[in-house]
């Protein structure tokens, strides 16, 4: 936003002071009646924005007649509207009065309407600037575990994703500006995100279904990673940052800088991060009988490296810019626990046995925006993807199993002029994605994934109350040419070796082969309202229908899925009554989310706070459910073919089948903030999830009740936080889930400014778990063997030019 | 909790609302062929590749059996030379011969323009990395054919099919040929590629690869065979853009052109006056005539036989009813033809002649129910065949044969064995062409008219270029 701003500022002392025809100019003042500088002021509707000069002063020129609605921004202050009529040549004068807010409101990006933490009808949050920075860690999951409503589903530190009020994988959409990140890591929880927080900008997280905007995998909410690699200005900036972490021995180091000509902007980044297996206070293996080793303990084959780089250039227009951006993201990681069901007859080999992961992503992203000034239309979005995705892993040297994902992906917002009073556009969206899994863990056979939407979306302002409505059709194909039923045998565990006997009688394996192709129609719906009851407080409701078309690896898996220690099988096929498995009888249906949220919020004054509670009934729920039969892993022969007929059980996976259930979800989030002087501020947040079979039973891996507060101290010079956060203990288990236990963490950091050669810079150290506690997450695949880092420090400096 | 309760019918009231703008959902699912795999136990990548490689199949195959009394086909499972099942064909006077790899029988019905193809339940598919070998039971393809005019010359090489179709002078129809493989009958292929003619011939046509051999016939004018419906030309076709192409036209003529065969290296055609010898070069045939010698007599080489192993091709001189027959010896490397020194008896006439799936046997079925086994053998860079032996294969008085009936014989393509049906006993007796042995008999409940094994062919060593 300063960039920006700055710009704003140039604009502005461009303008000529004079009185112009339609013409608004004014002041913005705080609480107590003093000035408030590089606060910015957008039209609604347009590109129109200025930003208040060193003594609180603005002037928007060259408006036309009509309504116009007025937003005003300034950090550490509450958002104001104010709707001004514009009659013939007239130059009107305002005041606006900003309050204070102790939470941050920073609009996001990742929708064409307006939307905030404060201010829209369905909940959001950014992580931005100095939090972003205190928050980011390896994986998006771990980075965005400490919003509310957000948990990470940590896979050994080297893999995580965000789970949203208890929904992840193909519910939970990851965007990088704006564009699906495709990468794999909606099958896998061992399958990293391809995306870097140390060079975003910020990371907007949309709580609840979101489908409208961005489609079906966005039923449970969308993460989207903003950062600058299509420049929209040209002020040289940048920042800089190194790192060193004592827990995992990781040594990080990044840096992004914008510059250019009038015409045209420069972006580059790059990171570089390396960490070796990190240290846990007790043993990882929980079932461990506590042997007195060394007392060192650490999560084997954690270690990881990544580095990647994106450079990117676009052109600066009057009235908007195009530009092109590419990315090359390389990361190898360690995967704990990935290994093959054998560890407990081959302790000793252990390090042999271990599977890495080789992953690579090429990102090419072309992103334009353009203010036109035509009757129907003021700006057109466009956003163009192209991604090729590819990651290895690796055991022993040789590949085991490839998996690929090449996406292409446009995308075209269409705002149109307000239209009496509604502000909002029409948005294109074509996704075509290509992904295959070649290997032992090639448990979702190749398939193309097609869609293309058209969303509608307005908001208006009646009064004291804001009305957001939006709907979305969508055209999902997925085609698979090739999907696979092998005669697996599977087997219940007593009568193994029965089965087995039997199996040899007969003289051969058949593996049925289906040419299967979906097409579906799902349909999203939204309206919310905002309501501004009484000064300083606004009340805001949203109700949607969501559907969502179930993904390839819902529908078509059928195979050994290592990174969930489970033979998963998709929801085409299904138990018969003999216990064999064949194609199900059962019609592949849309995944429906009925949702409801109830938002209150105090938006200004020194104790601000958000309370959410949401209530989210999601018909046919995709889910895996335990069979209780067996199959062969297949995990240790060199080829792919399933069926293989060893009677070594210890390579023997459950097998999980896909059904579809009535589900319900519904819980809280909540966020107070206090201002409590001008340099203290206190934070307390809580969140929960109820996730619930409708019928009676409990969704596995659904995060614990959490409450956790932060008090933070922050003058010119220095700024220090405390977070305490408390985990419950989760008992609430499906069946074969264990309890896991409750656990309190206790971070610190603290950071000093100093300028040194003439450059801002940051000293910070941070202090995580300092009570090295062993920390276990119930949402974790691995959480058997693999808790949270031990006691960590870090000591980092950061540098802004 | 009662906010909860409040909030399930709020949000009940507003799903019944949005009930009409539901989405839709669509699948369709094409079962495909499947994939096959056997136990799969010691499946290390070592090179002792033996045949047990848990992705085949251990059998002796299968037999299609064509009734003399009916117009039936029976198929038998020859491991337990049990009945698998039987088919009713439309017509009657049917030949039956085996698809080019061996999985269908073909049925074919001169009069009636008709092929067509049972599918006899055994076939292996290469998956790159192995074999794959497939067992079901028989059933009758809907795949015909029944476009050309008077199918009648069947010549299977290395897995292709070319069907001569002579045409009809009477009705004007043109002689064709078609050329198929076991996947298009698998795929029903609509349109198979081939030759179109503009005058009927009784010809033959020799497929090789991208290569088709094929009988040309002349304006009868120009046409040097003294009966003008048989050829006295050959064309090399070339398979290019999904149709074959004239190329090449041998120069050396060949006239009253009848029978052909071809092993690796040449193709030869049976003429008046000899036989014609095409010698593939690359895509270039040369073509020489090797003249009849004396022990042809007043007859001609009509009927030719070969094997893709063997350097011996050979050749039947007789007049059309057959009678007073002599077995040539053709090798086509040095030119040569040369009587065999094993002639019939005074009185057999032969009913069946073939070479065993080795190439190893040439084998002679006679009239008096005698199965004559010849083997080569090499003197001085030079291959004679001799008599191996000679196995009985009836205990009948072959005089009581039924009328317009014979013995018929196939031979396996997985091991060195000859299926012999006989009219009279009706059964099938298993030759065992190295121990010249009767090995079992498959009884059956009616005259066989004809045989053909079908089955999963033995892959030989490949043979060196």
């Amino acid at each position: 936003m300063k960039p920006r701003s700055q710009l704003a500022v140039l604009i502005a002392a461009l303008l000529p002071a004079s009185v112009l025809a339609s013409t608004i100019e004014g002041v913005v003042l705080n609480n107590q009646g003093k000035i408030v500088t590089n606060a910015t002021i957008e039209v609604e509707g347009s590109d129109l924005k200025v930003t208040t000069d060193e003594n609180g002063k603005f002037v928007i020129a060259e408006l036309n007649n009509g309504l116009k609605e007025l937003h005003v921004v300034a950090p550490g202050y509450a958002h104001l509207h104010r709707d001004i009529t514009i009659t013939n040549d007239e130059n009107q004068s305002v005041t606006f009065n900003l309050k204070r807010s102790p939470i941050e409101v920073i609009d996001i990006e990742a929708t064409p309407i307006h939307m905030s933490a404060m201010e829209s009808a369905s909940p959001v949050s950014v992580l931005s600037g100095e939090q972003l920075r205190r928050q980011q860690s390896a994986t998006l999951g771990d980075s965005l575990e400490k919003l509310p409503g957000v948990n990470t589903n940590f896979h050994g530190k080297v893999a995580s994703t965000p789970i949203i009020r208890g929904l992840s994988g193909p519910r939970v959409l990851i965007t990088q500006n704006g564009l699906d990140v495709s990468d794999v890591s909606r099958v896998g929880p061992d399958h990293s995100v391809a995306s870097e927080a140390s060079t975003a900008q910020q990371i907007e997280v949309l709580r609840g279904p979101a489908t409208l905007f961005y489609g079906s995998g966005a039923i449970g909410g969308v993460v989207n990673v903003v950062d600058s690699r299509v420049p929209t200005d040209s002020t040289t900036r940048g920042e800089w940052n190194v790192e060193h972490n004592s827990v995992d021995n990781q040594k990080v180091a990044s840096f992004n800088a914008t510059t250019g000509t009038d015409s045209v902007a420069f972006y580059a980044d790059a990171f570089w991060r390396e960490a070796d297996d990190y240290e846990v206070p007790v043993a990882a293996d929980i079932d461990s009988d506590g042997e007195s080793h060394s007392g060192d303990y650490t999560v084997e084959n954690s270690n990881e490296e990544s580095d990647g780089f994106t450079v990117g250039a676009s052109y600066l227009m009057d009235n908007g810019f195009i530009g092109l951006a590419v990315e090359q993201f390389n990361r190898q990681y360690g995967i704990p626990g990935h290994t093959h069901g054998e560890e407990e007859e081959e302790e000793h080999s252990d390090e042999e046995e271990s599977v890495f992961a080789d992953l690579e992503q090429t990102k090419v992203q072309l992103l334009g925006e353009y203010n036109l000034d035509n009757k129907w239309l003021n700006k057109v979005n466009l956003r163009v993807g192209h991604t090729d995705y590819e990651h290895a892993e690796i055991e022993g040297g040789a590949v085991g199993t490839t998996f690929k994902n090449e996406t292409n992906e446009l995308r075209i917002d269409l705002l149109h002029n307000q239209f009496s009073e509604w502000n909002g556009g029409i948005s294109f969206h074509y996704k075509q994605s290509d992904v295959e899994a070649q290997g032992e863990e090639a448990f979702t056979p190749p398939s193309e994934t097609e869609s293309f939407a058209v969303a509608l979306m307005e908001e208006r302002h009646f009064g004291d109350f804001l009305v957001q409505v939006g709907g979305r059709i969508e055209r999902v194909t997925i085609e698979a040419g090739d999907v696979l039923l092998p005669n697996i045998d599977a087997h219940a565990h007593d009568e193994a070796e029965e089965a087995d006997e039997h199996d040899h009688e007969e003289s051969a394996e058949i593996t049925r082969v289906f040419d299967v192709e979906h097409e579906f129609t799902p349909i999203s719906l939204s309206a919310g309202v905002v309501w501004d009851f009484t000064p300083n407080y606004n009340l805001g409701l949203s109700v949607s229908r969501s559907e969502r078309a179930p993904s390839a690896s819902e529908l078509l898996s059928f195979g050994p899925h290592i990174g969930t220690g489970t033979y998963e099988v998709g929801a085409l096929f299904d138990l018969d009554e003999d216990g064999h498995l064949g194609l199900s009888d059962q019609a592949i249906d849309l995944e429906t989310a009925n949702n409801i949220d109830l938002t209150l919020r105090k938006t200004q004054g020194d104790v601000g706070f958000i309370l959410n509670a949401f209530y989210n009934q999601v018909d046919n729920y995709y889910y895996q459910i335990d069979t209780g039969l067996f199959a062969e892993s297949g995990h240790d022969h060199g080829d792919e073919e399933e069926g293989v007929d060893e009677h070594d059980h210890s390579s023997e996976l459950p097998v999980y089948l896909f059904k579809t259930d009535d589900v319900i979800l519904h819980g809280f989030e909540a966020q107070i903030a206090w201002q409590l002087t001008d340099e203290f501020k206190v934070d307390l947040f809580s969140d929960y999830v109820r996730a619930r079979l409708k019928n009676g039973g409990d969704l596995p891996r659904t995060p614990p009740l959490r409450f956790g507060s932060e008090l933070s101290y922050q003058t010119d010079k220095l700024s220090a936080h405390i977070h305490v956060t408390r985990y419950q203990k989760q008992d609430r288990t499906a069946p074969q889930e264990t309890a896991t236990e409750g656990y309190t963490l206790v971070d610190v950091s603290i950071s000093y400014d100093l300028s040194v050669l003439n450059q801002d810079m940051s000293v910070y150290l941070r202090g995580t778990n300092l009570t090295d506690t062993e920390a276990r997450v119930h949402s974790s695949f691995v959480k058997d063997i693999a808790p949270r880092p031990g006691r960590s420090f870090a000591l980092g400096i950061r540098g802004y030019f | 909790m009662k906010k909860l309760y409040q909030l399930k019918l709020i949000a009940l009231a507003i799903s019944t609302t949005f009930i009409t703008a539901c989405g839709d959902a669509e699948t369709n699912i094409v079962e495909q062929d499947p994939i096959v795999v056997e136990d799969e136990h010691d499946h290390d990548d070592d090179d002792d590749h033996d045949h047990d490689d848990g992705y085949t199949i251990s059998s002796l195959g299968r037999l299609a059996v064509l009734a003399g009394d009916s117009n039936e086909a029976s198929f038998f499972d020859l491991d337990d030379n049990a009945l698998l099942d039987t088919f009713v064909l439309n017509d009657e006077s049917n030949t039956l011969s085996a698809s080019p790899d061996f999985r269908y029988a073909v049925i074919t019905n001169r009069t009636q323009d008709y092929l067509g193809f049972i599918d006899g339940g055994m076939w292996r598919e290469d998956h790159g990395e192995h074999l794959h070998d497939y067992e079901q039971g028989p059933a009758f393809s809907s795949y015909e054919l029944t476009s050309g005019s008077r199918p009648t010359h069947l010549m299977t090489h290395d897995g292709q099919l070319a069907i001569f179709y002579d045409g009809d002078a009477d009705s004007g129809a043109p002689a064709s040929v078609e050329v198929l493989t076991d996947s298009d009958i698998t795929n029903a292929t609509p349109t198979l590629p081939g030759i179109s003619y503009d005058i009927n011939m009784h010809g033959v046509a020799e497929p090789r690869g991208e290569h088709l051999l094929s009988t040309i016939r002349r304006d009868d004018a120009d046409n040097t065979s003294v009966a003008k419906v048989l050829p006295d030309q050959v064309g090399v076709y070339h398979f290019h853009d999904g149709e074959y192409e004239l190329e090449q036209t041998l120069e050396v003529t060949c006239p009253d052109l009848h029978g052909a065969a071809q092993n690796h290296d040449y193709v030869v055609f049976g003429c008046g006056d000899g036989v014609l010898i095409a010698h593939q070069q690359d895509d270039v045939y040369e073509a020489q005539k090797v003249a009849n010698i004396e022990a042809v007599g007043t007859e001609r080489i009509g009927t030719l036989y070969g094997h893709e192993n063997s350097d011996t091709i050979f050749g039947v001189a007789a007049g059309h009813d057959g009678s007073g027959s002599v077995l040539l010896s053709i090798h086509p490397e040095n030119a040569e033809m040369e009587e065999v020194e094993w002639q019939l008896a005074d009185g057999a006439s032969a009913v069946s002649y073939s070479f065993s799936a080795s190439g190893e046997h040439f084998l002679v079925l006679d009239s008096l129910g005698f199965l004559n086994v010849l083997t080569g053998h090499d003197h001085d860079g030079e291959m004679h065949w001799e008599l191996a032996g000679q196995v009985d294969i009836t205990e009948q008085d072959v005089s009581t044969m039924p009328e317009g009936m014979s013995f018929s014989m196939t031979v396996a393509q997985n091991g060195e064995f000859a299926y012999v049906a006989d009219p009279i006993a009706q059964h099938v007796v298993q030759v065992h062409l190295e121990d010249l042995e009767i090995e079992s008999e498959l009884e059956l409940t009616f005259p066989p008219a004809g045989l053909t094994w079908l089955g999963i062919a033995e892959v030989e060593d490949e043979h060196d270029h």
